[in-house]
C-alpha cells in the first residue's frame, strides 16, 4: 500500500523540525534567548504590549478585509452603496480610528520608551562598586580591558583578554568601546542590548548579568566576509571567583606585559570624547 | 492656468526609433518594465542563494550550484556571500522595484491619466532611460572584477566601503552605478512632477487626479529632493576612495587625516528614509484606485486618501534618525526621531480606514488586479504595524540588526512593492499591449505567492524576535540559534517555492505578448473611467487625438442615477445628478 499524501506531508514537516522536536517545543524554540538582565524584562514587556495592540488593530484590518470581501462579492451585494465616504459622520468614523491608533499606539510606545530608555538604559551613573569594561573591536574579535588595581586605564596593570569578557554576578558592568578598523556592534542577546563600536568614536553600554553561566557576545553590524565569526564569551562568575580572577590576572599583568609594547597600549582614559 | 497642447509628430517608422531610442512614453514605460522584471530576475535568484546558505550552510546549492561556484563545488563562498546580499539589496531596490513602480507605471501612466500627448521633456525621459541602462550595465560589470562586486552591504557604511575594508574596484563601480542611477532618477523625477504640473488636460483639478498619479507624484518630488542627497554621500566615498581625501575615515582607515564614518550614515539615511517612501507611494496610490475600481463604488474619503499620503510624504523627511539609534545620537534628537516616526502611524490609520471604506458595500469583482491589491492591503498592514517595534527606541536596542528588521522591510518594501507591481501589471496590461492575460493563470500566481510570501516574512520576523542577527554566513555557529535551524529550512522552502511560481507570472506575460491567437483587449476591458480607458487598447501613437475636458472625478462607480446601462462614468462625462 502506498502512503497517504497527508502522511507524507506530516512525515516531511517533523523531518524539518526533528532538531527542535528533540530538545524544546515548536512555541519554545522561537523565543529569545533567556535573559539574565534585570532591564531585559522592560523590552519584553514593551514588546508584548506592542504586539497584542498591533494585533487588535490587525483584526480590524483582517475582519474588514475578509468580512466585506465576503459579504459585498459581486455575488451577494449587487447594487454598490454610492458614496464618497466624505460625509461629517465618515469622517469623524476616520478620525477616531486615527486618534485611537495615537492614543493606545503611538503615546504609549513613545512614553514607556522614553521612561525605560531615561531610567534605566541611559541611565549612566558609574559611580559605586561598579565593574568598567574598554572593549576594542576590530576584524573579527573582541579586545576587553579591564583597569586592575590601579583603577586606572591604559597602564600597566590592566588585564586584556581576547574574545572572552568576564563579569561578576549582580554588579553593573559599564562599558565604553570603541573600533579600530570597521562599525561594529555588540551585542548581548542574553541581556538585550547592543551598540555600535564606531572607529574615531566612544559609545558606551551597561547591563548587569544576575546568573553565572558563559553566554555569548556577537557582532550585529556587518563588518566584512568573517562578520559571522565575530563571536565572543561573555563569562558570568561569582563575585569571588571574579575577585580572585582578577587579582591572579593583574599580577600576572604586571609581572608578564611589555610595557615598551605599544600595541598593549590600545586602552583610553575612561570617559573619553 | 494656461493650458498647453502639445504638438503630434509623424509615428517612428524604423525598429530603432520606434523600440531603443524612442522619445514616446509608452515605450520608455515598457523598456523600464522589461529592464525592472531582468533585474527582478537576477535579485531574485541571490535571495534564493542567500535563502539557502542560511538553511543548508556549506551545502552546495542545488541544480545549478555548480555552474555558479565551481571553484568550491556549488557551495556559496563566505565573501561571495557578503557580495550576494549586497548585490540583492540594491538590484531589488534600485534597478528592479524603482525601474517598475516608477519608471514604467510613471511613464506609462501619467500622461494617459491626467490627459497628455506625451510627458513634458520626452528627450529627458529617453535620456533616463539610457542613464538606468548604463547604469545597470556597471553594476552587472561589478560582478565579473577578480576582487567581486561590491560587499559592504546596500547601505555601504564607511569604514568598510573604503579601501580599507574594500580594496577591490567593485565598490567604485557599485558607487558610480548609483550615481548613475540617481541621475537617472533625477530626470525622470524632474520630468514627472513638471509633466503633472502643466500638462493636466483642462478641468483635471488636483483633486481630480486618480490616486495613482498623486502616489507617483509624491514619489516624484522625494526623489527629486533626496536622491541628490544620496548623489552627495556617493561622491564623497568616491573620493575618499579614490582622491585620498578623508570625509568618512576614522581609525585604522585615517592614515592621512580624520572624518567621521556616522557623517555617512546621516546623508545615507536622509536620502534612505524617504526612500522606503518612494518605493511605496505609488504601490498605494494604484492599490487605492484598484479597491475602488474593482468594489464599483467611489473611492472612500477620496481627498483625506490623497491628503494622507502628502502628510506620510512629508513626515517621511524628518524621521530617518530611527535607522541610527545604535550609533547612539543625542538621547534628545533620538526622542524626537522616535516621536515623529510613531506620528506616521495616523495618517497611515486613515488610508487604511479610507481603503477598508472602499470596499464596505461595494460589488467587489474579484479580477487578478484586485486580489493583488487585497493583497497589498493585508501584507502593508503587517509591514506598517511591525514597524511600530523598531521604531521604539528600547526594543530597538534588541532588535536591531536583526532578522526581525529584514522581516519588517521585506513586508513593506519587498511584499507590498511587489503585489502592488503585479497588480499594476495585471491591470495596465491591455493598455500597454492590447491583449488581455490570461485570468486563471493570475489568479494562481495570487495564491501561490501570497501563502510562501507570508511565510517567509513572518518566519524572519520570529527568527528576530528569537536574536537571530543579520548577514551571517552560518548563523549556527552561535548557541542561541540552534533552535532557529528547523525555521530557517520553512523559510527557504517558502523561498524556493516562491521563486519557482514566478514563472507562472513571465509564462502569462510573454506568451500574452509574443504568443499567437492572442484575443485582443477591448479600449475598456475593466470597465472604469479614467482617460487612458476612453481610447483604444493598445494606446496609440499621441495618445489623445483630441485632449479630453474632464468633468468629474476618477472613482465615479456606481452612481444609481446612471439610466445608460453602465455602472461607471467616464471623466470626460458630465456627473450625472438625481
Amino acid at each position: 500500500m502506498s502512503i497517504s499524501f497527508s502522511e507524507r506531508l506530516l512525515g516531511l514537516i517533523s523531518n524539518v523540525y526533528e532538531i527542535s522536536a528533540k530538545s524544546v517545543s515548536f512555541w519554545e524554540s522561537f523565543q529569545p534567548p533567556e535573559d539574565i538582565s534585570s532591564n531585559g524584562h522592560l523590552i519584553e514587556w514593551l514588546f508584548y504590549y506592542t504586539t497584542y495592540v498591533n494585533l487588535f488593530w490587525f483584526a480590524l484590518v483582517v475582519i474588514g478585509l475578509f468580512g466585506f470581501s465576503f459579504l459585498y462579492s459581486q455575488k451577494r451585494h449587487k447594487k454598490p452603496v454610492y458614496t464618497h465616504g466624505n460625509e461629517k459622520k465618515h469622517l469623524f468614523i476616520t478620525a477616531f480610528i486615527a486618534v485611537g491608533v495615537f492614543l493606545s499606539v503611538d503615546l504609549v510606545i513613545t512614553k514607556v520608551s522614553s521612561r525605560d530608555m531615561k531610567e534605566s538604559f541611559w541611565n549612566f551613573d558609574d559611580s559605586g562598586d561598579t565593574v568598567k569594561v574598554q572593549v576594542l573591536a576590530q576584524q573579527w574579535a573582541w579586545n576587553f580591558r579591564y583597569a586592575g588595581a590601579d583603577g586606572e586605564f591604559n597602564t600597566a596593570d590592566d588585564v586584556v583578554t581576547l574574545n572572552n569578557m568576564r563579569v561578576p554576578m549582580g554588579k553593573k558592568i559599564f562599558i565604553q568601546m570603541t573600533s579600530k578598523d570597521v562599525i561594529h556592534a555588540f551585542y548581548l542577546p542574553n541581556a538585550r542590548v547592543k551598540a555600535d563600536a564606531i572607529p574615531g568614536r566612544f559609545s558606551k553600554l551597561w547591563f548587569d548579568a544576575n546568573k553565572a553561566g558563559e553566554y555569548e557576545i556577537a557582532c550585529a553590524e556587518m563588518c566584512g566576509t568573517h562578520h559571522y565569526l565575530m563571536k565572543a564569551q561573555l563569562t558570568v562568575l561569582t563575585q569571588e571567583d571574579f575577585a580572585s580572577w582578577v587579582n591572579e590576572s593583574q599580577s600576572m599583568a604586571i609581572a608578564t606585559n611589555d610595557t615598551e609594547d605599544v600595541n598593549l597600549r590600545w586602552g583610553w582614559k575612561w570617559g573619553s570624547k | 492656468m494656461a493650458f498647453l497642447e502639445q504638438h503630434i509628430h509623424d509615428e517612428p517608422k524604423t525598429f530603432v526609433s520606434k523600440y531603443l531610442i524612442s522619445y514616446d512614453h509608452k515605450v520608455i514605460g515598457k523598456q523600464f518594465l522589461f529592464y525592472g522584471i531582468f533585474f527582478l530576475l537576477v535579485g531574485g535568484l541571490m535571495a534564493l542563494l542567500i535563502r539557502w546558505t542560511l538553511a543548508y550552510p556549506g551545502v552546495p546549492f542545488p541544480v545549478i550550484g555548480n555552474l555558479l561556484f565551481p571553484h568550491t563545488g556549488g557551495v556559496v563562498p563566505p565573501d561571495t556571500y557578503a557580495m550576494l546580499f549586497t548585490m540583492h539589496g540594491t538590484i531589488m531596490i534600485f534597478f528592479a522595484i524603482t525601474p517598475i513602480l516608477i519608471g514604467a507605471f510613471g511613464n506609462f501612466c501619467i500622461p494617459l491619466m491626467i490627459g497628455a500627448r506625451d510627458m513634458i521633456f520626452p528627450t529627458l525621459n529617453m535620456l533616463s532611460f539610457w542613464f538606468s541602462m548604463a547604469s545597470g550595465a556597471l553594476l552587472l560589470i561589478s560582478l565579473c572584477l577578480p576582487l567581486g562586486a561590491a560587499a559592504g552591504g546596500w547601505t555601504s557604511y564607511p569604514t568598510l566601503s573604503t579601501t580599507l575594508g574594500s580594496p577591490g574596484a567593485g565598490q567604485t563601480l557599485w558607487l558610480l552605478s548609483l550615481f548613475l542611477f540617481g541621475a537617472s532618477s533625477t530626470m525622470g523625477a524632474v520630468n514627472y512632477i513638471t509633466t503633472v504640473i502643466t500638462l493636466r488636460a483642462p478641468g483635471m483639478d488636483y483633486f481630480k487626479m486618480p490616486l495613482t498619479i498623486w502616489g507617483i507624484w509624491l514619489t516624484s518630488i522625494l526623489n527629486a529632493i533626496f536622491v541628490p542627497v544620496l548623489g552627495a554621500g556617493l561622491i564623497l566615498l568616491t573620493f575618499d576612495r579614490v582622491f585620498g581625501t578623508t570625509f568618512f575615515l576614522a581609525g585604522a582607515a585615517a592614515t592621512s587625516g580624520k572624518g567621521d564614518p556616522v557623517l555617512f550614515q546621516h546623508v545615507f539615511w536622509i536620502f534612505g528614509h524617504p526612500e522606503v517612501y518612494i518605493l511605496i507611494l505609488p504601490a498605494w496610490g494604484i492599490v487605492s484606485d484598484l479597491l475602488s475600481f474593482f468594489s464599483r463604488k467611489p473611492a472612500f474619503g477620496y481627498k483625506m486618501t490623497a491628503l494622507s499620503l502628502t502628510a506620510i510624504t512629508i513626515l517621511s523627511t524628518v524621521v530617518y534618525g530611527h535607522h541610527m539609534y545604535t550609533t547612539q545620537m543625542s538621547p534628545l534628537l533620538t526622542q524626537s526621531f522616535m516621536t515623529l516616526t510613531m506620528l506616521i502611524s495616523m495618517p497611515s490609520a486613515v488610508f487604511f480606514a479610507n481603503w477598508l471604506g472602499t470596499l464596505w458595500k461595494g460589488s467587489i469583482r474579484f479580477t487578478s488586479p484586485m486580489l493583488f491589491s487585497l493583497g497589498v492591503v493585508f501584507v502593508f498592514g503587517l509591514g506598517g504595524l511591525t514597524g511600530l517595534y523598531l521604531a521604539s527606541t528600547s526594543i530597538d536596542l534588541y532588535l536591531h540588526d536583526t532578522y526581525f528588521v529584514v522581516g519588517h522591510f521585506h513586508y513593506t518594501m519587498a511584499a507590498s512593492v511587489l503585489l502592488g507591481g503585479f497588480a499594476g501589471t495585471y491591470f495596465w496590461f491591455p493598455k500597454m499591449f492590447g491583449r488581455m492575460m490570461d485570468e486563471k493563470l493570475a489568479k494562481i500566481h495570487f495564491w501561490a505567492t501570497m501563502i510562501p510570501l507570508n511565510g517567509i516574512f513572518t518566519g524572519m520576523m520570529m527568527m528576530g524576535w528569537a536574536g537571530m542577527h543579520r548577514r551571517l554566513y552560518n548563523p549556527f555557529i552561535y548557541e542561541f540559534t540552534q533552535n532557529l535551524i528547523p525555521l530557517n529550512k520553512f523559510v527557504t522552502y517558502c523561498a524556493i517555492t516562491m521563486g519557482l511560481v514566478q514563472f507562472i507570472f513571465l509564462y502569462n506575460f510573454f506568451k500574452t505578448i509574443f504568443g499567437k491567437n492572442i484575443p485582443q483587449a477591448s479600449s475598456n476591458p475593466w470597465e472604469v473611467g479614467t482617460l487612458e480607458w476612453t481610447i483604444p487598447s493598445p494606446a496609440p501613437h499621441y495618445n489623445f487625438k483630441e485632449i479630453p475636458h474632464v468633468k468629474c472625478g476618477p472613482h465615479e462607480l456606481g452612481n444609481p442615477n446612471l439610466t445608460d446601462g453602465k455602472d461607471f462614468q467616464y471623466q470626460t462625462e458630465e456627473l450625472v445628478k438625481a
